[in-house]
Order: structure tokens, then sequence, then C-alpha cells
């Protein structure tokens, strides 16, 4: 669902209730350009009415400032524990969810933090996502993908407003997820190890299929955006 | 962080408010032409500016301004040909 701006939506309903008193006080005195006037004015409230439940940049602001934190602390530490070319995955544990990076794919035994997990270190980071909405709960779909892509959009484009489009396609137990139209401040984030993108669509998957691992086994920039092909391991 | 959607509304709002003043001292009284000015008004904030991605209720709000629109010009176009 997305945020209300309180401010825009008030500002909006005020100019519909001069309109309406307006063009009321056109029709009595007989003045129809008064009346196009109030027709105007109800339009432009109208409009506001509806911008003001379109996501604002705050949000996008919010997202940015964690994304920097997150990737100046996990790029360093990824670093230091050799950690640049392992897979990264999302591991249910228990109620939990964790982001793991390891050169162990989906590696079973992770605690939050660093450890280490089938003769390789790993660094793994709970994480939570804004509105976990299983798949189930949008209904049925004709098409595998669409109710994974429903709830990606709800998310990415209607409520955080950080791209314009998702497109999921699925084949087996692999999700290509098509992004497109990445919002410029995050648009950088996508060169390094972390980006919120992954992020965001790694943990919604995990909650969307009931997956105990969720892995990224492919990350692609292309100039439309961003394309993450993602291998879902139920066990 | 500049709000591209409250550049947007300053942008539109601005416009519109400068088309209506300008009809209403022009002592203009048909109400659509008030009405297709605004909706002008809009589309071209909203080409020039792009307020951020489209979401279902600014797609429902582009589709109804445009159906509008398309009624306005309709109405006038048959009130030539009749």
């Amino acid at each position: 669902m997305a945020t209300v701006n309180t401010g825009l939506l008030i500002l909006g309903l005020n100019i519909v209730v001069i309109s309406i008193l307006l063009s009321l006080y056109g029709l009595a005195t007989g003045d129809s350009g008064l009346v196009g006037i109030a027709a105007s004015l109800g339009l432009a409230g109208g409009v506001i009415v509806a911008y003001s439940r379109t996501p604002q940049d705050p949000t996008t602001a919010s997202l940015l400032n964690y994304s920097k934190t997150l990737v100046n602390a996990v790029t360093s530490t990824i670093e230091d524990l050799d950690l640049l070319e392992s897979s990264i995955c999302i591991v249910k544990k228990g109620a939990a969810f964790l982001l793991a990076y390891s050169k162990t794919p989906c590696p079973a035994q992770v605690d939050p933090g660093i450890g280490f997990a089938g003769g390789s270190p790993y660094l793994a980071i709970p994480i939570e996502i804004p509105s976990p909405v299983p798949a189930e709960a949008l209904g049925t779909s004709t098409a595998a993908g669409e109710p994974v892509e429903r709830v990606l959009r709800s998310l990415l484009v209607e409520e955080l407003a950080v791209c314009r489009g998702v497109k999921v396609d699925v084949a087996g137990e692999s999700y290509s997820i098509y992004i497109t139209g990445l919002a410029e401040s995050l648009r950088d984030f996508t060169r390094y190890p972390v980006d919120p993108y992954t992020l965001l669509v790694l943990s919604t998957l995990s909650h969307t299929t009931s997956a105990s691992c969720i892995r990224l086994v492919q990350r692609t920039y292309v100039p439309e955006g961003l394309v993450l092909v993602v291998k879902v391991e139920k066990q | 962080m500049r709000s591209r959607v409250g550049l947007f509304i300053l942008v539109y709002a601005l416009m519109t408010v400068l088309s209506t003043v300008s009809l209403y001292l022009l002592k203009e009284q048909r109400v659509d032409v008030y009405i297709s000015l605004n909706i002008l008004s809009y589309y071209i904030s909203y080409a020039v500016i792009r307020p951020g991605p489209s979401t279902n209720i600014v797609k429902v709000l582009n589709i109804t301004l445009f159906a509008l629109f398309i009624v306005v010009v309709a109405f006038r176009v048959y009130e030539v040909l009749a």
C-alpha cells in the first residue's frame, strides 16, 4: 500500500471543495466563465489528490541512506573475508531470513554475523522486508511468475518507487527478474557486491515462495535496467 | 533531494493559473475550453517533469483525463460538422 502525503491530500480536497462552491456561485449568477474556472480548479484538485497517493522521494532518500551504509559496511567486510567472488543467497533460519555471502552455495548452517560453513567463510546479515505478502494471498494466475511479479511490482514500483517496471519469467526453479527504469540515485549501487535491488528481490522471493534458500545465479546490468537470475531451492 | 512530484504540482498549478486567468480575462464563457486547457497543462507538465513511476492511480488519472479531452474535442468537432 502506497503511503499518503497528508499535506497534498488536504490541499487537493480543499481545492475541490472551493471549486464546488465557486461553481455553485457561478451557476447562481449565470456566469459561465466562473463555472469554467471552477471546473479547472476541480480538475487540479483531483490531480493533486491522486498524486498525494504516489510514492514520494523521501522513501527513496531513506533507502539511499540505508544502501550507502550497508554497501560501505558489507563491501569492506567481504573484501577482508575474500568473498568478492562469492554467491549471494537468502537462507531461512526459523522465522528469520539471512542474507549470506559464501563460496558455498546455500550453506545450511549459518548464524548472523561472520562464520565458517562448508570450509569457507561466510557473512550473514539478518534482513526484514517492508511488506511480506505471500504470493498465495494474491490469488491464482495462469502465468507461473505472475503472483511473484505482482508482489515485486507492488513493493518496488508502487511502494518504494525504485524502478518503473518489473517482469518475472519462471523456468522450473529458476526465476528471471527484469527490473527496468532504475531510480537515478540507486543506479550506481548495481556495480557493488550488494545493491538494494538484489536485496529486495531476494528477500521478497524468499517470503513469497516460502523457500528454504534463494540463490542469486546471475546479475546483469543492461542499459534498460537490471536482470537477475535467481534459483529457488525448496528442499 | 527535491521532490519531483512537488515540482510537477508546482509547474502544473502555475500553468493552470496562467491559462485560467488568461481565459477569464478574455471573457471566455465556454466551460470545455477551461477543462481542455487544464488537461493540456497537465500533460505538458507530466511530459516535461516525469514525476516518478506510473502507479495504478496515476495510470487511471491519465486515462480519465485523456478520455475527457477526447470527449471535449469530439463534441467540438461534432458541433462544427453539424
